[in-house]
């Protein structure tokens, strides 16, 4: 409880956390040299594998499916046993310890000898039930974030009629400059910019009301700082999408953001699942030119800048 | 001296595991909030003057992040403003609720520091901790202290004081605290009079905050919702907090006189016992919502109370609510926020009890229904939704299928709302006024009524804030067409609505959930039990073929 996850650290965090780790090893097996002494191999290989259990199942953030942890841990387990087994003297070393409780050689190692033989039977008892025993998971649904886009979209206009735009040459009417003239260089120009500012550019006027417009509409799921953390957002399933995340309108071109805007979660392809989608298909609640100020404002407030078709 | 050669290496192995286990250890409190840090007074200083350079950087800040809820001035008026309720703070007065400080003065530093950092959880103010750095957010405070906040200074030595509150001796939670907690709650604090007598904020609806907004008492069993819980949900040291100080521009007085510092540490044990151990996810500050409704098989006749003692070896899930804002009329303020469900079936019946908090009970008149059309649009923009007047409408709660989920392949389902043209969705709705009825969605404007009374609700109850509401259907039914089918070990997609009838709820006006998953659960096979026996069996022999060939292989 209580974790802290920043969106897209994950990674970051994991590699770190390996890193530690991994030098914390090779740390102890110098400092253990130093001295002329060493873990056992036996020791070695259960050292790492509980390490590596204890990364994956319990710092690991968010948790991994129990299929992938299995798929994991018997790699982990396949490569210390190539390890351990590299050559004659390692794979002797490694057996020693082993052999010895069978052997019970000192009243320690029958001891050891005793647990493991009622441990082990217990273990394959309750390992089998728990593969037997069905469990109830929410199942698994893989969903395209993405889909493929329609070459052109037939959006209803709530000023009156409807108006075609073909994805591919359609531009945004408001990412323009002072002369009302499309310009790709105009949010780069004004990134720094208040949008308040009673001399704002015509842009940031533009970035002004479509920051209103994102705010009275569409902050509810997707967060006040447009990372899909809104505060309706833990209801839904699929949670809404994280415009601060660079895979999301980073990666699209702004006429691919106004199709899935304009028509929501329902125009859909079934790749996308349309039915769990609650994004409404703003055509019906917002003009064209709100949507286009919305997405607008969007790219301002995240920094990033839509893809282009060349 | 052998057996101390072999402890020696042991020691060595426990020291490297030892010190592996450190490094995890500090990677987890690396990645872990402040759980159960000791409280510390804080130091209660007045502050300096902000230096021009953090004033320019927090505004350039505050004009990108923040002016779109508080507004250009800080009054709280921002664009988003009158869609939310609860709205977003006026920064002019000075007003603030989360504080180290005495009742009425102004907030410490770090206490608007840290509520930049967590956020206000239960409202639209989210957590800027990993958006803003800590250098940021120290800048941003600087701004929003210095230029928004008009008619204090937090430099003015003859007029404003800081007086921190003192922790005292935290006393541990226990039984006896919390009963003590519980009767200080009821009698000498008069928590009661506003949080309720069962404490889900259902003791007085009709309060006001300083600007004459309508507010609500916290609902106590939902602390995760608390505004000043700092992410840390479970920690009394906040629920201290507030108790001591109160909270400005609200109806809640500082206890700092009335009770003494033990005693507000009971209340703090007692508020933090009533809410359910659930998982938070870091990401929303909600519990982890129970994707999987498990139909526990009872032997014989179904229960007909909540209070039967099979309910209490079955576990609720956890079912988050947002609001239907996709259709209109939006509703931008939802009150219900979760429902707890629970469900049992038999050989012949499936049965679903769902629990939620509402504070009112209410029950539509003929005189509302009348005004329902008046209701038909979203709410216009430029309006205080804080204010709005609703008629009152019956409470409801409503459970969805899928019409033919047997029928459609994974993981197709019919929109989580009412369906869709292609994918129709069985619902029952339960009414306040005793109704219970079917419906067919396939759309959100296709919801009809249709005839039948297979769904039954051998419970309803409302108490002290809770709605508790039974439905009973046998498991299959005749009219195939459009009655949901149940099978057991089936995946059967689930989803639920509330309304909330003071909050003028009706129609498309509701709390709604997701796609959830009923499943009855299927008896656990036989094999389960046998197999696990045949598996020891197995490791037995080979332990005792592997120990004794080993003797022979050494005797040799």
């Amino acid at each position: 409880m209580g974790k802290i996850w920043i969106p897209g650290m994950m990674p970051i965090e994991l590699l770190l956390i390996l890193a530690t780790t991994f030098f914390v090893f090779v740390g102890v097996g110098w400092l253990l040299k130093t001295q002329n002494r060493s873990i056992p191999k036996f020791g070695q290989a259960i050292l790492i594998w509980l390490t590596a259990f204890v990364i994956l199942k319990f710092v690991l953030y968010p948790p991994i499916p129990s299929a992938l942890m299995k798929t994991y841990m018997g790699l982990i387990t396949l490569v210390l046993f190539l390890l351990v087994s590299a050559d004659e003297e390692s794979w002797t070393d490694f057996k020693r310890p082993i052999l010895k409780t069978l052997a019970g050689e000192t009243p320690g190692y029958r001891g050891v000898r005793t647990i493991t033989l009622v441990a082990l039977p217990l273990l394959a008892g309750m390992g089998t039930y728990n593969n037997i025993v069905p469990k109830f998971e929410e199942p698994i649904e893989l969903r395209t974030v993405h889909p493929a886009p329609p070459a052109a979209v037939k959006v209803h206009d709530l000023k009156g009629g409807d108006k075609t735009f073909t994805l591919q040459t359609a531009q945004n009417p408001f990412r323009v400059d002072e002369d009302g003239q499309y310009s790709r260089d105009v949010q780069q120009k004004h990134v720094n910019d208040n949008p308040f500012d009673p001399n704002a550019s015509k842009y940031m006027q533009y970035v002004r009301e479509g920051g209103a417009i994102f705010f009275q509409n569409c902050h509810f799921c997707h967060g006040d700082n447009l990372d899909g953390r809104g505060m309706f957002a833990f209801a839904f399933n699929p949670i809404p999408a994280n415009f601060s995340d660079p895979g999301t309108i980073a990666q699209l071109q702004e006429t691919f953001v106004f199709w899935r805007v304009s028509k929501g979660g329902p125009g859909l392809p079934r790749e996308g699942f349309p039915w769990a989608s609650a994004m409404p298909p703003w055509e019906q609640h917002l003009t064209t030119d709100e949507m286009w100020k919305a997405i607008l404002f969007e790219y301002w407030h995240t920094g990033f800048y839509p893809r282009t078709w060349d | 001296m052998k057996g101390i050669v072999s402890v020696g290496r042991w020691g060595k192995i426990l020291l490297a595991g030892g010190l592996v286990v450190t490094v995890l250890g500090v990677s987890v409190v690396f990645t872990t909030a402040q759980t159960g840090k000791a409280p510390e007074a804080p130091k209660a200083q007045m502050p300096g003057k902000a230096s021009p350079e953090d004033l320019a950087a927090g505004k350039a800040i505050y004009f990108r992040k923040c002016v779109w809820c508080h507004g250009p001035e800080g009054a709280g008026d921002g664009p988003a403003a009158d869609r939310l309720w609860p709205r977003p703070r006026n920064f002019t007065q000075g007003t603030f609720k989360i504080r180290h400080t005495a009742s009425g003065e102004l907030p410490l530093l770090d206490d608007l520091f840290l509520t930049v950092t967590n956020g206000l959880p239960g409202s639209a103010m989210p957590s800027w901790e990993g958006i803003l750095s800590d250098k940021q957010r120290h800048q941003v405070v600087e701004f929003v202290r210095t230029e928004l906040v008009k008619d204090r200074d937090f430099t003015d030595k003859e007029n404003e004081t800081f007086t921190p509150i003192s922790f005292g001796k935290q006393v541990a939670t226990s039984k006896e605290s919390i009963e003590r907690g519980r009767e200080v709650y009821m009698n000498k604090g008069k928590c009661v009079e506003c949080h309720g007598p069962d404490a889900r904020g259902d003791g007085n609806a009709t309060q006001k905050d300083e600007w004459g907004f309508p507010i609500r008492p916290a609902d106590l069993h939902k602390c995760w919702n608390f505004r000043g819980n700092r992410r840390d949900p479970y920690n009394p040291t906040n629920i201290f907090r507030e108790v001591s100080t109160g909270l400005n521009g609200t109806p809640m007085p500082s206890f700092a006189e009335a009770l003494s510092s033990d005693q507000r540490w009971d209340v703090a044990n007692f508020v933090i016992s009533l809410c359910p151990k659930k998982n938070i996810d870091p990401l929303t500050t909600k519990p982890n919502n129970d994707f999987v409704i498990k139909a526990t098989f009872v032997k014989g006749e179904l229960p007909t109370s909540p209070d039967d003692a099979v309910w209490k070896d079955v576990s609720a899930a956890y079912v988050g609510l947002g609001s239907q804002i996709m259709h209109k009329p939006r509703n931008f303020v939802r009150l219900v926020d979760d429902v707890w469900v629970r469900s049992l079936y038999n050989d012949k019946q499936v049965m679903y009890l769902l629990e939620w908090d509402d504070r009112t009970k209410s029950l539509g008149t003929p005189e509302a229904v009348a005004q329902t059309a008046d209701f038909k649009e979203t709410p216009p923009a430029g309006e205080p939704i804080a204010m709005r007047q609703y008629p009152v409408f019956n409470d409801a709660v409503a459970i969805q299928f899928p019409s033919h989920w047997e029928t459609l392949s994974a993981p197709e389902k019919p929109r989580f709302v009412f369906g869709d043209a292609k994918n129709s969705v069985d619902v029952w709705k339960w009414e306040a006024d005793g109704s219970t009825k079917l419906y067919t969605g396939q759309g959100f404007d296709k919801l009809e009524v249709r005839a039948g009374d297979s769904v039954k609700t051998p419970f309803v109850g409302f108490k002290d804030g809770v709605w508790r509401v039974m439905f009973t259907r046998t498991l299959t039914t005749d009219d195939k067409e459009h009655d949901v089918q149940f099978t057991t070990g089936k995946y059967i997609p689930t989803s639920f609505f509330v309304w909330d009838g003071n909050n003028g709820d009706h129609g498309l006006k509701m709390s709604i959930s997701t796609w959830y998953y009923t499943i009855l659960l299927p008896p656990v096979p036989k094999k389960a039990y046998i197999y696990p026996v045949f598996a020891a069996i197995f490791v037995i022999g080979l332990q005792f073929w592997m120990v004794s060939k080993f003797k022979k292989g050494s005797k040799k």
